[in-house]
């Protein structure tokens, strides 16, 4: 187990490099100066070469990478072109409002797919399972942006039920914190909770086939124990993959989630940094993102025993 | 299984019920705090240094400049009781008011001043308007003395009718007198202590700036609030502006009352926000220069008759109609229509002439070349400029082709030159000697440069050192028919600035300079 936890960080090494040099590169190669950017339509060219001078653009952009890299090898992400705020902490927090939103998304989204899945795969064909299933495909198919605002209107302007716009963080006010996470954690869930239905359902439907469960039947077992004892173990190890999939894809931003319930994630500044070509942030960024799909799918390696007690680590 | 699928589910709703009655029990807001959208952060809390438009905005509730900008984006004294410039116009003697006192409780006085610009003209300071007088922009500050507390004296090596104009642009940070507290011992930027109506409370990095009321602030003994001087008072304890990127979602907090007011709403908003009960809107003309820039050194539009020709294929009125929903007016001169110089000779703009244009375009031998026009979809109202003008020019045989770029790369187009035509718009030069600065010079030293007319900028130098009302006015005259003939850009409108209300808000309306100013703005109670 040990060893297969250092193997994988060990392979996490060599991607974080890869992953630095492209980004470094990738990023420069976008057209646009973030010093103009800031200066806007009133730079004057000295005033520019001034402020390009101050960044350190004007240094190739080799060196510009050696200097950054040095300073990632020792812990400092640097200062934020725009607002000359540390990168570290600046993503640190904004990563935080992030992933609480995706990991409670997440979650409920899991309890409720799962046994919706299993239900319909026991019920297939039927009227259920046909009910259920376009609900899934229809709530995959929902942009989340579009739902958000549809929920914005209906609980923060028709009914008033919650705030529209705002951010507390759980350490200031814990209860006014949830009033403004209900909505986006609502929205990702049922987002979420089409794709981890269906993945459940044809799971479980595959597993319904195998003689071991005709089986179980045969001995006099209730259909619930069958599915829940029997069927759920073996057709969750699929879902838990995907689940983890979803979990690294959403943890590094949901960038229009957040624009829409202006909350201060890691997604959102993303993208202000790519407006402002904040190369630092924006490289910061890309390196935790990284850092958190390893991560992530590390754990799902780890965890996959516990479900699946054929695979051996 | 149902009982199994029926628990589950039960759970998941008791808990989001939990969280739902959470949310309700945080709704209420303090009545005294006004809230106001933002679409973006602020860059930091240094006026006129690491700053965009928001960062002004904010800055200028915290420090004040000795002078302002009047409703009329005129300037007048603001710290300062009176301003005296010497018949040379070589010194400006600034007389400060009695007993302004500092956030922190200090009196300001001249050394304050002093120390202030001496902190600006400092270059490691990096004030973005450093080379406004340091000479390298127009007259140079040679000396600044202070013969007695309330008298500061600054001495210029050349005249200049831009100097107290420059003095208090909002992106220099209105020239903010700070009180030296603001800066640590190592140079290093601590945190903003004006004499503003409002002191910096919190900032919350992509979430909120809070202000609160400075209850030692010391008005000017005006009837009320001109611009951004006059009689300032904070008339609300709290005024907390939240970030809100998207304009739905701001839209929709304006509707919910989860904020007071949205400064600046687009003009289809505005029609449908108006509309509503509870909502109010104050629309006001702005300075901006929105228009079609041309390559004067493009090898097709380097012929003035296929500029004219695209000039005259235009319909101002019906295109300045669709892009404002009837709210602004055409105008095809660089001095902006709230300004004090725009006269009669600036009314005279293109005529919308069809057959002008193909004639021209006949005359220039044009054969449907294509002409790349660049756009964005950042800005909006750029775009569609651009998309009404080619719809227009196509109908007088132009072969206009557009280009959609995103705005940081159509930025260094701009600034680089490399383009044939393109849709863009200056931000608020509240002064025409500015307006016309930002358009003109030598292209082959500034490539981002619009008019490259060696004798149109003899008269501009000239109305930059001229601080005579009515000699600026003839200069600015004469430049505007030199620019129609040239048209080395079409200038289209100035754009508005439409804030979206709740109807509790009292006191706030919009104005030429576009920013909001939150002091004489109170709240009803709801």
């Amino acid at each position: 187990m040990l060893r297969f936890i250092l193997q994988k960080l060990g392979m996490a090494i060599p991607t974080l490099l890869l992953i630095s040099v492209m980004v470094f590169a990738m990023i420069r190669l976008i057209p646009g100066d973030p010093a103009l950017l800031m200066l806007g339509d009133m730079a004057d060219p000295q005033s520019l070469a001034d402020m390009r001078r101050d960044l350190g653009l004007d240094h190739s952009v080799v060196t510009q990478f050696l200097i950054w890299f040095k300073a990632v090898l020792s812990g400092d992400l640097g200062f934020s072109i725009s607002t000359k705020q540390a990168v570290l902490p600046l993503i640190l927090e904004r990563f935080s409002v992030s992933a609480i939103i995706v990991l409670v998304a997440v979650f409920l989204a899991t309890l409720i797919a799962v046994p919706v899945g299993l239900v319909a795969a026991w019920k297939q064909n039927s009227a259920l399972d046909l009910g259920l299933v376009t609900t899934a495909t229809l709530l995959l198919s929902i942009p989340s942006f579009w739902l958000g605002l549809l929920l914005l209107h209906a609980f923060g302007i028709k009914l008033g039920w919650l705030p529209v716009v705002g951010y507390v963080s759980f350490a200031q006010a814990p209860w006014q914190a949830m009033s403004f996470l209900v909505l986006p954690v609502i929205t990702l869930t049922l987002v979420e909770l089409g794709a981890i239905t269906r993945m459940a359902r044809a799971s479980t439907i595959e597993v319904l086939r195998l003689e071991y469960i005709a089986h179980a039947r045969a001995k006099g077992l209730s259909e619930r124990t069958v599915l829940w004892r029997h069927a759920l173990p073996n057709a969750f190890a699929p879902t838990w993959t995907l689940v983890g999939l979803i979990l690294g894809n959403l943890l590094g931003g949901i960038a229009v989630l957040e624009t829409v319930f202006t909350l201060p994630g890691i997604g959102r500044l993303m993208v202000d940094a790519i407006f402002a070509r904040d190369y630092p942030v924006l490289q910061g960024c890309l390196l935790l993102i990284t850092f958190i799909y390893v991560l992530v799918n590390l754990c799902v390696d780890l965890l996959y025993p516990l479900f699946d007690p054929r695979v051996k680590l | 299984m149902n009982r199994l699928l029926n628990r589950s589910l039960c759970v998941t709703l008791q808990a989001l019920g939990v969280i739902a009655l959470g949310a309700a029990i945080a709704q209420a807001h303090a009545e005294s705090t006004l809230r106001v959208g933002l679409n973006a952060d602020i860059r930091s809390t240094e006026p006129g240094v690491n700053r965009d438009e928001n960062t002004d905005t904010v800055m200028l509730h915290i420090v004040e400049g000795l002078v302002a900008h009047r409703e009329d984006a005129t300037v007048g004294p603001l710290l300062a009781k009176e301003v005296q410039v010497s018949e040379d116009g070589l010194t400006y003697t600034f007389k400060l008011r009695e007993g302004v006192r500092f956030h922190n409780g200090a009196i300001m006085s001249a050394a304050d001043v002093k120390w202030t610009w001496s902190h600006y003209l400092n270059p490691q300071t990096q004030w973005r308007c450093l080379a406004e007088f340091d000479g390298r922009g127009g007259a140079k500050i040679t000396g600044i003395t202070t013969p007695d507390p309330l008298t500061v004296v600054f001495q210029l090596d050349q005249p200049s009718g831009l100097f107290l104009a420059s003095m208090a642009r909002p992106d220099c940070g209105g020239g903010g007198i700070l009180h030296p507290d603001s800066v640590a011992a190592d140079g290093r930027w601590k945190a903003p202590i004006g004499t503003g109506p409002f002191t910096l409370a919190d900032w919350k990095p992509g979430q909120s700036v809070e202000l609160a009321r400075f209850k030692d602030y010391s008005a000017r003994d005006d009837a009320g609030p001109d611009g951004f001087t006059g009689k300032k008072q904070a008339l609300v304890d709290t005024v907390r502006f939240m970030i809100i990127p998207d304009a739905a979602s701001a839209k929709a907090a304006l509707l919910s009352n989860n904020i007071d007011l949205l400064p600046d709403v687009t003009a289809s908003d505005a029609q449908e926000l108006k509309a509503l009960p509870g909502i109010e809107v104050s629309v006001s003309p702005i300075m901006a220069i929105c228009g079609l820039l041309f390559q004067t050194n493009d090898p097709l539009l380097k012929d003035v008759r296929i500029r004219q020709a695209i000039a005259h294929s235009l319909d101002y009125g019906q295109m300045v109609t669709a892009l404002s929903n009837g709210l602004s007016e055409p105008n095809n001169s660089a001095i902006p229509q709230t300004s004090a110089f725009y006269d009669a000779t600036a009314k005279q703009g293109y005529k919308y002439d069809p057959q002008e244009a193909q004639r021209l375009l006949k005359e220039a031998g044009y054969r449907g070349q294509p002409i790349k026009m660049i756009v964005n979809k950042r800005y909006q109202q750029m775009f569609d400029m651009g998309v009404l003008s080619q719809a227009m020019a196509q109908a007088s045989g132009l072969n206009i082709e557009m280009e959609t770029l995103e705005w940081g790369t159509q930025l260094e187009r701009y600034q680089s030159g490399n383009y044939q035509m393109m849709s863009f718009s200056y931000s608020s030069r509240l002064d025409p000697a500015l307006g016309f600065d930002s358009l003109m010079g030598d292209k082959t030293k500034e490539p981002r440069k619009v008019w490259d007319n060696p004798q149109a900028q003899t008269l501009l130098r000239d109305a930059v050192r001229q601080s005579d009302t009515g000699k600026r006015q003839a200069l600015f005259d004469q430049l505007h028919r030199m620019m129609i003939q040239d048209t080395p850009m079409v200038i289209i409108y100035n754009g508005t600035i439409i804030g979206g209300l709740r109807d509790s808000v009292r006191g706030y309306h919009s104005w030429p300079v576009a920013k909001p100013r939150l002091w004489g703005v109170s709240l009803a109670a709801q």
